[in-house]
């Protein structure tokens, strides 16, 4: 239990000359509920890519779980206990929310890709499905094609989606762009249900969301981290204040 | 809701649609017509693997021929090689060889076209397609050249039942049994786990990563396995021709197959198997009938890609959405009236299509006075009547079904409308 759940050293990230993420530092401790928030081009969906490895890495280390994971592919990080969601909606459309659901466990149940199985005789993805679905709110909606949901359901599915697998360390990436106030209230909600236990990392614009779920958070300011704390800690630092938020901390 | 591949429901319908079509030529007993029949069962196969790469993981292949082709030529040669030294094999199961040999061709070259989907995945299918034709021609040791290669399908002794295989109605018979067993295993396939990945890698190949699953792999599994399909197709038309030529395997091929599927219905499971049907008929029919037939192929494909993108699987479904709500009876009258000026307006296109096309491949056409047989009538095609004809009935159908159309459209936009409110 030593190695921290995620450890972001040196990273950095430009595209051409451009550079997005100049050096960031990061330990994401085992079981926490991490925030990083920012102005608009601070790098914060960047940085989620870079952990993600759906971009490729410029230079420093990501370890996950002890485990350097820099280079490998987005399947292969997943498969070792990292999801994440995306911030625009990223669901397989065409098919039905059980089927999202259902898509997203079978990797972790060791189904891979067989052709020698039955979909249906498959309870354990059944269940783990359908247990998902419940906790999202979308058991109603089980058989209804995922393009033709709400705006908040499709949210809901793609969290639904990310934690299905079981996954340790879940990243959410503005899981409440969007909302309204009382859908955001039940997505807060609904995060702080599904992640029980886990390690959270979510990018979020929402200081009312930010500061209900996180334990710590971090402020990313033009690719670089220029503070990491307790919400109180980071409510009253003067640094933060000056670069980013002014007075806007103490609202909303 | 019970999805079993086997529950008692669909086991009736597999078993219903084996009967009907071993009872076919019972009915059909013109040679002509077992011919077709044999015919549309290799289509059903091949448009069915194909419809795995479009319909079920979303790749658009220009070159699918290639398994198809090679399952043909290798089933040819071993048809010639048990022939001439006997061995193990017989007719009956050189169809598997065929299916192997085409997947061993996916095992090949769908390394390379898979690497990426989208765009260049069909590019690279149409790379390999000519890549593979164009080896047709320059190795006639294998391929045979521009004869092809051919071969006698009654071999070996140890035949089955008695079979050899030879009368064209036992070649059916062989061609609805493995039809009917790849069918089954098709369908199968679809309610597997990499059959579910297939479509989750169509629909969203970037979340199909971020839950676990390499979607290069499902895309070159889903090809190795169409490959597999594609080649008992093949196979099966090796045996039923007994000639295999570098037609096979050419674009043309694979783009009668693309047809196919998509005419049919690329988002069912069935739509495939009712494309291969209709084109099969049509291709047979219409070829018959008039020389204008890729003509008339092409405007049927562009009007189903223009008004039935989801092809008639598509419509067919949506009928059924409309008769269990009970809206259907209301539509009847409307498409009732509208066929009327839409046969008149097709008689008007077809009357100046023939008219031109014998004015212009000038089959007959004299000086003078002189008659043209065009469709079964005497013409004189430089008189302006039969183009007047022509011209007015098609302007007639033209404004019959503009009026009458906008009718019926606005009740099926009614009709839909109250489908879908009753819905949600």
């Amino acid at each position: 239990m030593s190695s921290p759940a995620i450890r972001i050293t040196g990273l950095k990230k430009n595209f051409g000359a451009s550079e997005i993420i100049r050096g960031v530092d990061l330990d994401i401790h085992r079981g926490e509920r991490h925030a990083i928030i920012g102005p608009n081009g601070a790098g914060k969906s960047t940085l989620f890519h870079l952990i993600s490895a759906r971009l490729p890495v410029s230079a420093g280390v990501i370890e996950l779980k002890g485990e350097n994971v820099v280079g490998l592919k987005p399947f292969e990080i997943n498969r070792k206990g990292l999801s994440r969601s995306f911030q625009i909606t990223n669901i397989f459309h065409n098919l039905s929310v059980f089927e999202n659901l259902r898509c997203a466990v079978l990797w972790s149940l060791g189904y891979r890709y067989s052709f020698w199985q039955r979909l249906a005789g498959l309870a354990d993805a059944r269940l783990r499905a359908e247990a998902v679905m419940e906790d999202i709110g979308l058991a109603k909606r089980r058989d209804t094609p995922a393009g033709i949901l709400s705006y908040a359901e499709q949210r809901a599915l793609e969290i639904g989606i990310t934690i299905a697998s079981g996954a340790d360390v879940i990243l959410l990436d503005e899981p409440t762009a969007g909302m309204s106030r009382s859908e955001t209230d039940d997505a807060v909600a609904l995060i702080r249900r599904v992640t029980e236990g886990k390690t959270l990392v979510m990018v979020e614009h929402d200081m009312g969301v930010v500061f209900g779920l996180a334990d710590r958070i971090s402020v990313l300011v033009y690719g670089q981290i220029i503070a990491t704390d307790a919400p109180a800690a980071i409510r009253c630092n003067a640094a933060v204040q000056e670069a980013y938020l002014g007075t806007s901390l103490n609202h909303d | 809701m019970n999805s079993a591949v086997f529950n008692h429901g669909r086991l009736l319908l597999w078993g219903g649609f084996l009967a009907l079509a071993f009872a076919l030529p019972l009915v059909f007993k013109s040679g002509f017509l077992v011919s077709l029949l044999c015919q549309i069962g290799i289509m059903v196969v091949f448009a069915l693997s194909y419809n795995m790469l479009l319909g079920q993981t979303g790749l658009l292949s220009f070159g699918h021929a290639v398994y198809y082709g090679i399952g043909a030529f290798v089933t040819m040669h071993m048809l010639n090689i048990i022939g001439k030294d006997g061995g193990p094999l017989t007719t009956a199961l050189l169809p598997l060889v065929g299916g192997l040999a085409g997947m061993l061709a996916g095992v090949v070259l769908g390394y390379v076209t898979t690497k990426k989907a989208g765009t260049t995945f069909a590019m690279i299918s149409l790379g390999i397609g000519e890549l593979v034709a164009a080896c047709a021609l320059m190795f006639p040791g294998f391929f045979g050249g521009e004869g092809g290669v051919s071969g006698n399908r009654v071999v070996g002794k140890g035949n089955l039942l008695g079979f050899t295989w030879g009368p064209q109605v036992e070649m059916y018979g062989l061609i609805v049994l493995w039809a009917f067993l790849a069918t089954v295993a098709m369908f199968a396939l679809t309610q597997t786990p990499l059959g579910r990945m297939a479509n989750a890698v169509r629909d969203n190949p970037e979340r199909a990563e971020f839950v676990g699953y390499d979607t290069q792999r499902v895309r070159y599994l889903m090809l190795i396995l169409s490959g597999l399909f594609a080649g008992i197709a093949g196979s099966l038309t090796a045996l039923n021709y007994e000639i295999v030529t570098s037609e096979t395997l050419n674009a043309h091929t694979s783009g009668v197959v693309l047809l196919m599927t998509f005419v049919g219905g690329i988002g069912f499971f069935y739509g495939p198997i009712i494309g291969a049907i209709l084109i099969s008929v049509m291709q047979i029919v219409i070829g018959g009938m008039t020389h204008a037939w890729l003509l008339y192929f092409g405007l049927f494909f562009l009007f189903m890609v223009l008004m039935a993108p989801g092809g008639i699987a598509s419509v067919i479904a949506i009928q059924r959405n409309l008769w269990l709500a009970g809206l259907f009876g209301r539509m009847v009258p409307h498409y009732l009236a509208v066929a009327l000026p839409v046969l008149i307006l097709l008689a008007g296109l077809v009357g100046l299509i023939e008219m031109s096309y014998a004015l212009l491949a000038g089959e007959g056409v004299g000086a003078g006075d002189t008659a043209t047989k065009v469709m079964k009538m005497e013409l004189h095609l430089n008189t302006p009547g039969p183009w007047l004809a022509a011209l007015g009935v098609t302007a007639a159908g033209l404004v019959l079904t503009r009026w009458i159309g906008g009718r019926t459209r606005a009740a099926w936009n009614s009709a839909l409308a109250t489908l879908h409110g009753d819905k949600s």
